[in-house]
Order: C-alpha cells, then structure tokens, then sequence
C-alpha cells in the first residue's frame, strides 16, 4: 500500500491549532496539499540545480582548455568584497532558518522580522554586488574581453537575478507572515534562498578565490 | 482502504467547473482542457514541419526547379542555399520541439496521468496552464523568427558553434530560435515538476506502483528525465544567447574571437548532455503507450509487466551515460569513447527486454486489429529498425564512417518520426473517444495507417541505403559531387513516396475534424475498446470537470484479460482496476495480480 495522502490526525482531545502544543510537536508536519508542494519545490529545485551545473560545467571546460587563468591582461578580482557578500548570504540564510521556525511557532512578529532581515541582507548582497561589477567594468573587464569576462560576468549575473527574484518573494512572504498567514510560502521561500546562498558559496570559491 | 479513499477525498475535493468561456477554454487550469490545447498547438506545427520536410525532399528530388504550390513563400519560386538551410533547421527543431514533444508528452501527460492514476487534477494545476501559455510563447518566438530580416535560424537543429554564433549565423531569427528554445525549455520543466509530483503523490488509494498503467510509468520517467536534462540545454542556450547578444565568448574559437576565444566543443557537450536523454524523453512515452494498447488489444496480460517496468528505469538510467556517442569523430580520446560505446550498446539489453515483451505479449492472443493496434504494431516494427540501426552508429569503428550520412538521418527517423510519432498516433487514436466522446471512423484510420507505415518506411529505408552508399547528410544539392550522381533516381524516388506519405496525412486531418465537429457521429460510450484502466471503467467520455464521482479504490494490476475467474463472475473477459467482482465483497485483498 502507498504511503497515505494525509497523515494521521493527532490523538483525539489534542488541538493542533492551540499556540502552545507538545514540545515533541514543535517542528510542523507538512500534509496533504502542503506536502505535495513541498515534493514539487524539491523537484524543482533538483530540475534548477541542472541548469547550474550545466553552467559550471561549461565552466570547467572553458577553463581546463584556456591556455593562462586568468589571462595575464584581466585585473585581478576583488576577494574581500565578495567575501563579505558570501557573510551577508550566510547570514541572511541563518535569518531565514530561524524566520521559518517562528512562522511555524506562529510568532508572527519574529518570523516577519526575520523574513524581512533575511531580505535586506539580499538587498544588501546585490548592492555590494553592483560595487564589484562597477569597479572591474572600470578597470577594463568586459563580457567580451575573451572567455575570463564571459564566465565572470554570465556567472555573476545569472546568479544576481536568482538573488533579485529571492528578495522579491522573501518580502512577499514577510507581509504574510505578518498576517499571520503563509506558514507554506515561509518554508518554500526558505529553500530556494538557502538553494541561491548555496550556490553563491560554490561560485564564490571558484570564481573568486580558485 | 476505505478510510484512505476518504482522506484522499478529503485532499480532492471536487470544484464547480468554470463557466466564462475564457476560464474554460482558453486559460483553462483543467489538465484535460490543457492536454486538448497542446494538442492542437502541436498538430499545427506537425504539419508546418510536414511542409517544411516536404520541401527538403522536393530539393533533393528536383534541385533548382521551382517549387509548385509553395514557390510564391520563397525567393524567385526555387529554393535557394540559404534558404535551404534555414529549411531543414526549423524542419527538425519545429518537429522535435513544436510539435512531437507537445502531442507525446503534453498531451497525453496531461490528460492521461491524473486520469490513468485516479486523481481529480494535477498536483498544480495553474502551473500546468503556464506551461501551455510558456510554450505557446515559445512557438511565437518561432513563428517571429521566419520574420527577422534575413530569415530564420540556419545552423542546423543542432546549432552547433561556431555556425549558430553570429559569426556562422548572423541575424534576429537565429537568436529568437535559441530564445524559444531557452522558452520551451522553462515550459517543459513546469510539466516535468508537475508530472512527477502528481505520480507521486496523487495516486488512488490501491494504485501502487507497480500497479500503475505502463503509460505511467512511460510518461513519468520522462518527465524525470525532462526535470534534470531540458536545464542543461537551458544553459547551453543560455550561453549561447549571451554570446549572440552580449558579446561573450563561451563559443567562439580562439581563431575568431578577438581576445582570449572559448570552446566550440563545449556546445556539442552541453547540448548531447540533453540531446541523448531527449531522444529517450521522445520515446519513453511511446514505449509506456504500446505496452498498455498491444496488452489491450490482445487481450492479454502485458508479458512480465516487472520486467518491463525494470528495463524501462534501465533505459532511463542508461540514456544519461550515453551522449558521447554523438562526438566520436569530436577528436574525443579513445578510452572515453569506448566507454560511451560500451553504455550504447548495453541499452540494447533492456531495450530488447521491453521489445520482446511487446512480442510475447502479442504472441497467442485474440488480436482485434482495430486502427489503434495496427499503429501499435506498426510502431513495433519502424521503431525495431530503428533500434537495429542504431547499433551501427553505436558502434566507433562503424560510426566512422557512417557520421553525418544520410544512415544517421533514417535511423533518428526510424526512431523519432516513425517510433515516437506512430506511437503518439496510436495513442492519438485509442484516447481519442475519451477526449472528444467520439471514435475516430475506422476506414479512414485504416488508411492513414498504410500511408503513414508503408510511407514512413520507404522514406527512411531510402535514406538509410542513400547514407550507406555515402551520402552526406544536409547537402544543397548532392548531386553536384560526382559520386552521389548514381543517387539522384533513388533519391527522388524517395521523394516522391515521401509525398505520398504527406497525402496519406490527409486521411488524418479529414478524419479528425469530422469526428470532432460533426453531430450525427454516435457516441463512442464510456468504455469502447472494452479496457481496465481507471479513465475507461470509472469516469465518462469526455470525463467530467473532476474526473471522478468518487476516487477509485484500486484492486488490481492494469491488464487483467481473459483471466477465466474474472469470466466465470462477469461473463466479461477483462475487469476494470478498481472493479469489485461479484461474490467477492470487500476487496480485502486484491483479486489479481499485475
């Protein structure tokens, strides 16, 4: 038999929705239409990550075949910058972790706090982000000064978007953690941002500091 | 058991249908509704393609004249080199993405996999209605890039770099080819997520796995292998984009870019990293479609379902291993090569596992050849050719000499246009009546099936013997070298049945409109074809906005035929997967095996 639909209800006489319930009950079981969108954002993000790695595949290729990486006329890449984007993403990601576990508390107030935290911190990533391009653009680094642009610039980029999208959603889900609502659009928005921070690591290790 | 189908009730409820028009027909979130529109949408450009392969034949049967009917589209009536080009690219990408892509998997996903499981909708069904309206923007794209001034995309359906980067291609079509596949692809993920996550988790009560139709099953691999490999076309378009619109250099050979060039190869990786499991994702569903209908018209049950169902998560294991095939002439080292040999050629274990059990299902039963089991059967024949032919490009030493001959070209037809699409046709033509209500007139059928078959056949076996004596694929005009001149009869003889094949199409087109649009056809009742499967013993044809009254409990395998108990009790020779047989009372446990 396939494993049920709907999980079993609590124990008779136990009300779910009271705020205070056993302490054993403190992370909340997701079921019937919250679970299945829970199954399709982690196939969707499995589908996504394909995309990446496709990406950093070409990556790989490209710079396995270059003959000097980076080339000896591209300026060298900034690392303190990024390193503190790759703070502000881990950071909005621990935001985000402890966000989701008050909307799932029903703390309204924290999780819109910390949804919001978690969202400025994104804002704050794209921001430092801006800097960084600015200053190579200035220095002579551009998408079609051969293949070490090309990668820095696509990568940078594409991933920027993601984040952009991300900040966007995490503010639509503070509003409605505020009212109260959203306990679902915490935890999906949840894992894409945790899913964009892990890719920004990724990037920032090869990128920049590899 | 009882209590589950009550939960599952619970998580279903059924909705009031819509009644605007434009809630119910145009962004309609009704998996059903969906599954007609991608219908249609791919049927139209079938035959834009159709056309468009017609024309490459009239090329090779008849180079330089003027073309008749269609010579006012195109310059001075003839057709000319460039032209040409821009033929055969949209020809393969209209038929690979446009159109056998929406009528396989769009289709029949969408209306097959909640009916076939026993659910009332997809898992999402607003994400189904943007896939549709993603991919009909995508066909948009298409349809604009014939606009662009200097014509569409012309560096072959594989637009391999550095001829589809602006330096091979320059101009807006290519670019808003490679947009639309970027587009189609986002529009295929959406489906693939859906499909997945519906199999998962919105199965009836009873419908185990390995009690699920193998259409299922067919279609649900797919979408697995559409969820992890349609993205990494996505970034190989992607990149492309970049390179064509932004001046990155991911393609561009050191030679031809201005600083610091990329990698052309890296083209041909990314894009047979999908390309291979693409040829899979065309027939799985097809694979999943005959094992069902050639069960059903046997009426027997499919041969070693288990062993079908094993060899069908093979394949789509496998096909993920294989795509270095298509670049052993890449200069690729040798030991990688053979590596990639060695998992082409393992396929053919579990692909022979699923072919012989078609044969020994078949084998011994009470046939009844109506059109859908002759396309079944048909589809059997064309798509073993195709299988056999691929073990010689499979193979290194051979592909060699075969690579980008007219051999390559039959053998993806033999499998593709002949196994794929007279695959959809069979399942075109048996889910016909629960889509429209109606049977699709059986004498008409019968001819498309012979045209269609017999078409198809001498078509491509003329291109498989033109590719073996030599000739080059893609070729303006072959006859110019003076080695394919010995060709030329056999190549417009093999236009001229390609045109034949085309006409046979007609039967088609008449066949389906009527049946659609006329009133005086009977109604084909809920379950002509006498079958087990949920959408035929438990919901109406066309089912109802939810499906089903009440969510079947399943107790049974999909194929359960001409088992003599089920006769003794029914007087019938098949019981449907969620029938309770008489005497049996609570179907405690289930009353037949898979």
């Amino acid at each position: 038999m396939s494993e049920p639909m709907v999980e079993r209800r609590e124990p008779a006489g136990e009300d779910v929705s009271a705020p205070v319930y056993g302490l054993e009950r403190y992370r909340h079981r997701p079921r019937g239409e919250e679970r299945t969108a829970h199954v399709g954002m982690a196939i969707f993000l499995g589908s996504w990550a394909m995309l990446f790695i496709g990406l950093f595949f070409a990556y790989a290729l490209v710079r396995t075949r270059a003959p000097l990486w980076p080339p000896l006329d591209a300026p060298p890449l900034p690392r303190l910058i990024p390193g503190l984007n790759t703070l502000a993403i881990l950071a909005s990601s621990a935001a985000m972790v402890r966000a989701v576990r008050s909307v799932e508390l029903g703390r309204n107030r924290q999780g819109f706090q910390g949804l919001a935290a978690a969202a400025a911190l994104g804002a704050v990533f794209l921001g430092l982000q801006a800097l960084v391009w600015g200053s190579l653009w200035r220095a002579g680094l551009l998408p079609s000064s051969g293949t070490f642009g090309s990668v820095f610039y696509a990568f940078t980029v594409f991933h920027a978007l993601h984040v952009a999208v991300g900040v966007g959603g995490l503010t639509w889900a503070a509003f409605r953690a505020r009212r109260g609502a959203g306990r679902s659009a915490a935890r999906l928005w949840s894992w894409y941002w945790h899913f964009v921070g892990v890719l920004w690591v990724a990037l920032y290790a090869t990128v920049f500091l590899a | 058991m009882i209590n589950m189908q009550a939960e599952m009730e619970a998580a279903q409820p059924i909705h009031a249908p819509p009644t605007s028009f434009w809630r119910k027909y145009v962004f309609s979130i009704d998996h059903k509704v969906i599954a007609k529109q991608f219908l249609w949408a791919g049927l139209l450009f079938l035959f834009v393609g159709g056309v468009l392969a017609m024309l490459i034949r009239w090329q090779w049967a008849f180079p330089y004249r003027e073309v008749p009917l269609l010579g006012g589209l195109l310059e001075g009536g003839r057709i000319g080199p460039a032209t040409y080009q821009q033929i055969f690219t949209t020809h393969g990408l209209i038929m690979i993405f446009f159109a056998v892509t929406p009528v396989l998997i769009g289709t029949f996903g969408n209306l097959l996999i909640p009916l076939m499981i026993g659910a009332r909708d997809m898992a999402f069904p607003k994400l189904n209605m943007y896939s549709f309206w993603t991919f009909v923007l995508s066909q948009l794209l298409v349809l604009a890039s014939f606009l662009a001034p200097i014509g569409t995309a012309g560096a072959g359906w594989t637009s391999y770099a550095p001829l589809s980067t602006n330096v091979g291609t320059p101009g807006m079509g290519q670019t808003l080819v490679v947009a639309a596949i970027f587009v189609t692809g986002v529009a295929s993920t959406m489906g693939a997520v859906n499909y997945i996550t519906t199999v998962i988790r919105l199965r009836a009560p009873g419908m185990t796995w390995m009690r699920l139709p193998l259409t299922v099953w067919g279609l649900w691999l797919t979408a697995i292998l559409n969820a992890l490999f349609v993205p990494v076309l996505g970034s190989a378009a992607l990149l492309l984009l970049l390179d064509r619109s932004f001046g990155t250099h991911f393609f561009m050979p050191a030679a031809v870019a201005a600083r610091g060039g990329g990698d052309p190869i890296l083209w041909q990786h990314l894009f047979w990293i999908f390309g291979h499991p693409e040829v899979y994702i065309m027939i799985l569903p097809t694979f999943g479609i005959l094992g069902d209908v050639l069960s059903f018209f046997a009426r027997k049950p499919h041969h070693w379902y288990r062993g079908t169902v094993w060899a069908l998560i093979v394949i789509t294991v496998l096909s993920a291993m294989v795509y270095g095939h298509h670049m052993f002439v890449t200069g690729m080292s040798p030991l990688l090569g053979e590596g990639f040999m060695l998992f082409t050629l393992l396929i053919s274990i579990p692909s022979m596992i699923v072919v012989l059990n078609w044969i020994l299902t078949v084998w011994n039963g009470s046939i009844r050849f109506d059109t859908p089991m002759l396309f079944a059967l048909g589809t059997v024949f064309l798509f073993g050719i195709g299988g056999l032919t691929g073990l010689y490009l499979g193979d290194i030493s051979m592909d060699l000499y075969l690579h980008d001959t007219l051999f390559v070209v039959g053998h993806f037809h033999f499998t593709m246009a002949a196994g794929s699409l007279v695959g959809a046709f069979t399942g075109l033509y048996f889910w016909f009546p629960k889509m429209f209500g109606k049977r699709l007139d059986e004498r008409l059928g019968k001819a498309h099936f012979w045209f269609t078959f017999l078409g198809l056949l001498l078509v491509f076996g003329g291109q498989l013997l033109a590719g073996y004596a030599g000739q080059q694929r893609r070729l303006f005009d072959p006859f110019q070298n003076p080695v394919y001149q010995g060709l030329a009869g056999l190549n417009r003889w093999t236009s001229f049945f390609a045109f034949a094949l085309f006409a046979g199409q007609f039967f088609f087109i008449v066949n389906f409109f009527r049946t659609v649009f006329s009133k005086r056809i009977q109604p084909a009742g809920q379950n002509p074809w006498h079958v087990t499967t949920l959408e035929w013993t438990d919901s109406a044809s066309p089912p109802p906005f939810h499906n089903f009254d009440r969510i079947p409990l399943v107790v049974r395998g999909p194929h359960e035929f001409s088992n003599p108990e089920v006769q003794r009790l029914t007087g019938r020779d098949f019981a449907g997967q969620a029938e309770v047989l008489p005497g049996q009372g609570e179907p405690a446990v289930s009353a037949g095996r898979a």
